[in-house]
């Protein structure tokens, strides 16, 4: 089942070409509280009964980007899933185009022509991490003394100078800063990495 | 020292909270339409930036609303002030809707810390994007296939013909072109000259991706 993934604000004519230029059997619209009450939206409604909706803050943009990465996991079991991020605020713009880079699905802005953005389907952001850095960054949830963290990841099979390096090319991203206090190395998250967590953690699997 | 960018729209205030804030700024760079109302903030914008003593280029966008020739330009600039080694910040608040995804975009793609200035609180907002090339997701070779397509859009290659112009064995081209196929990276289509022929072309937008 293919899925269409949607922004909408209260003009809802800047969702129509979407929905006319890219095919979809299940359709999701991501938009703040005041869109579902407008009439362009119960317009819509009547066209496409079985619509879901997911109902944001539009100027929230960690919200905005949970939601819709959580709706992009959802229906890519069920199938091939593509967004338009043509509608809503800029921020649910945004969260849209980035939460198509995280989870590597197709993404598109329709206004009116359709333009297909420059994402590789398929390629998750994570991918771009080494194992070390996967690791220290499941590992990692509050600042932290580096020595500890250090020896947790190694207790899990990863060497120290691979430890090391992740620490410095984590640091060199902008998801951890370290810092020297009395003599011992701290390591802390970034707010960067706290609005990536959801998108950097383990799915959770079988125990 | 740390290179500013921004696109702008018609409120100077979408991009005066990042120069405020960022520190070492040795220089600012924004983008704007060719409407009255931009360049009436540029002009606001210039000014602030001759009071701070900073110098300022303001970026006239032939086409505000091409998304991809927007990307284009600014994705050129990017690199060639990353190249010369300077930090760099983006913000994306102001402008068309398309000049900010089209900077997002690029920040994206070329790994550039982005804020944005929410618009009624005026508060920076850190965007999560990670200091990495978006482009290393692909391999080597697949990055030479799809580099060579984009500089020879033009032309029409059918996978043998491919093979041949980049000088691998055809068994090897296929291999690499399903695995671009599935990305999305290329696509096939029937030859408008000959409809038994396939040829081998790179999806849109493939241009900012690879440089």
């Amino acid at each position: 089942m293919r899925t269409l993934i949607a922004t909408m604000g209260f003009d809802e004519r800047r969702v129509l070409p979407s929905l006319r230029l890219l095919p979809y059997d299940h359709l999701v619209l991501v938009a703040g509280r005041d869109t579902f009450r407008s009439s362009g939206f119960r317009q819509l409604r009547t066209l496409e009964p079985d619509l879901e909706t997911i109902r944001v803050n539009p100027f929230d943009l960690a919200g905005c980007l949970d939601a819709i990465r959580q709706s992009i996991r959802a229906a890519a079991s069920r199938g091939p899933v593509r967004i338009s991020a043509t509608g809503g605020t800029k921020i649910l713009t945004m969260a849209g185009i980035f939460a198509a880079f995280e989870e590597g699905i197709e993404a598109w802005y329709c206004d009116p022509e359709p333009i297909r953005l420059p994402i590789l389907r398929g390629v998750r952001l994570i991918e771009g991490f080494a194992p070390a850095e996967q690791m220290l960054i499941r590992l990692l949830r509050r600042r932290n003394r580096l020595d500890r963290l250090v020896s947790a990841v190694m207790a899990r099979g990863i060497p120290r100078r691979s430890v090391l390096g992740a620490v410095r090319s984590l640091e060199k991203k902008g998801l951890i800063t370290a810092e020297l206090e009395a003599g011992r190395a701290f390591v802390s998250p970034t707010p960067r990495f706290e609005l990536l967590r959801a998108h950097l953690q383990e799915p959770p699997g079988k125990a | 020292m740390t290179v500013l960018f921004g696109t702008l729209g018609w409120r100077p205030q979408s991009l005066i909270p990042s120069i405020r804030s960022t520190e070492g700024l040795e220089r600012v760079v924004f983008y704007h339409s060719d409407h009255a109302k931009s360049r009436d903030a540029r002009a606001k914008v210039m000014e602030f930036c001759r009071s701070l003593g900073v110098p300022a280029t303001g970026v006239e966008l032939s086409d505000a609303f091409d998304l991809l020739e927007s990307a284009g330009r600014i994705r050129d600039d990017l690199r060639k002030e990353k190249a010369s080694g300077t930090a760099i910040r983006f913000n994306i608040a102001g402008g068309t809707r398309l000049m900010s995804c089209a900077a997002l975009l690029v920040c994206v793609l070329e790994g550039i810390p982005a804020t944005y200035v929410h618009d009624e609180t005026y508060r920076e907002i850190q965007l999560p994007l990670l200091r990495i090339s978006y482009g290393a997701g692909l391999s080597p070779k697949q990055r030479q296939v799809l580099a060579f397509l984009v500089k020879n859009r033009d032309k029409r290659f059918s996978e043998t013909g491919l093979a041949q112009a980049v000088g691998v064995h055809k068994a090897t081209m296929n291999h690499h072109l399903r695995k671009l196929e599935a990305m999305g990276a290329v696509e096939r289509v029937t030859d408008p000259a000959d409809a038994r022929r396939l040829i081998i072309r790179p999806a849109p937008g493939m241009e900012l991706l690879i440089g």
